[in-house]
């Protein structure tokens, strides 16, 4: 199973009405045969842009963040279901992705260009795209005759 | 003439012989000679090496290599994410609202791709504006000089 992320906008309502809207989503999770691993609330912000959604203007939502565990093909419906609640203002899904170590590779990219591999294979590509230059055979190394 | 052919012959003959038995006499003067110098030269440098501690070690790791840098978000196992907004903008100019570029921040390839995609879902889950940066971010301490980067840019 996959764990997925979801930064949730609640739009300003009173304290039961914002715990009736929790406990509505998290239902519909656990419909979909999901578990919540954890629920943050991130309070009360101004929006850092004006959102439009179910015909009002929001200005300031509740941010709560969801993390939960839901197989892949359920997603299309709890995207489809936030959508259409009144009370979000907006929601996304997105995947919590694995701690993977990544070696850094600065050291390589601020050497001269001329070092630089990905330079040099460019290099390479451009001497490939060059048309085969017709030889004299003369064995001089410039030409020999009036132009 | 036809008296005389049978002498040249004869004489071709020997000739041939004596230029086998040379042929053969180099062959066998060459052969030991060299096989006996590689295996005296082989002991010779083995003897060197035990006798003689101060000889020049062979396998060794170049001592003048610099260190390899690393990137800040590298160097100090930062882990960006979208949910840390204050972080992300600060790869945001606060004049434009625009991502710095991997010249100004001078991040490894991975984490700038890894900063630019963790911006986009944060600005799509509507935790961080475009082209705006939080004014309450707005005097946070620069991580990089925009000033000076390492290639020049058109802005």
């Amino acid at each position: 199973m996959i764990t997925y992320e979801m930064p949730l906008l609640l739009r300003l309502m009173t304290r039961p009405e914002l715990v009736s809207t929790l406990k509505r989503t998290a239902g519909i999770i656990f419909d979909q045969g999901g578990i919540i691993r954890r629920l943050d609330s991130l309070g009360t912000k101004d929006l850092p842009y004006r959102i439009s959604s179910h015909g009002a203007v929001h200005r300031r939502a509740s941010q709560f963040i969801i993390e939960f565990v839901v197989p892949p093909s359920s997603i299309k419906i709890l995207k489809d279901e936030f959508e259409r609640d009144i009370d979000v203002v907006r929601s996304r899904i997105y995947k919590v992705e694995e701690l993977t170590p990544v070696e850094c590779t600065l050291h390589e990219e601020i050497l001269p260009p001329a070092y630089r591999k990905d330079v040099q294979e460019m290099v390479e590509l451009a001497k490939k795209k060059f048309k085969p230059k017709f030889k004299n055979n003369t064995g001089l190394s410039y030409y020999p005759f009036q132009k | 003439m036809s008296a005389l052919m049978p002498a040249i012959s004869k004489t071709g003959n020997i000739l041939k012989s004596f230029m086998n038995l040379r042929a053969s006499l180099q062959v066998a003067r060459v052969r030991p000679f060299t096989s006996s110098i590689k295996e005296n030269s082989s002991r010779y440098d083995d003897l060197k090496k035990e006798s003689d501690p101060d000889m020049p070690l062979e396998d060794i790791k170049n001592p003048f290599e610099k260190e390899k840098i690393k990137c800040i978000l590298c160097e100090h196992n930062i882990r960006v994410d979208y949910k840390n907004v204050r972080l992300l903008s600060q790869f945001v100019s606060r004049y434009t609202g625009r991502i710095y570029g991997r010249h100004i921040t001078r991040l490894c390839k991975a984490q700038q791709e890894r900063v630019e995609k963790e911006i986009w879902k944060a600005q799509q889950a509507g935790l961080m504006g475009g082209y705006t940066r939080d004014l309450a971010y707005a005097n946070d301490p620069q991580l990089f000089n925009p000033d000076q980067p390492i290639r020049p840019h058109r802005f």
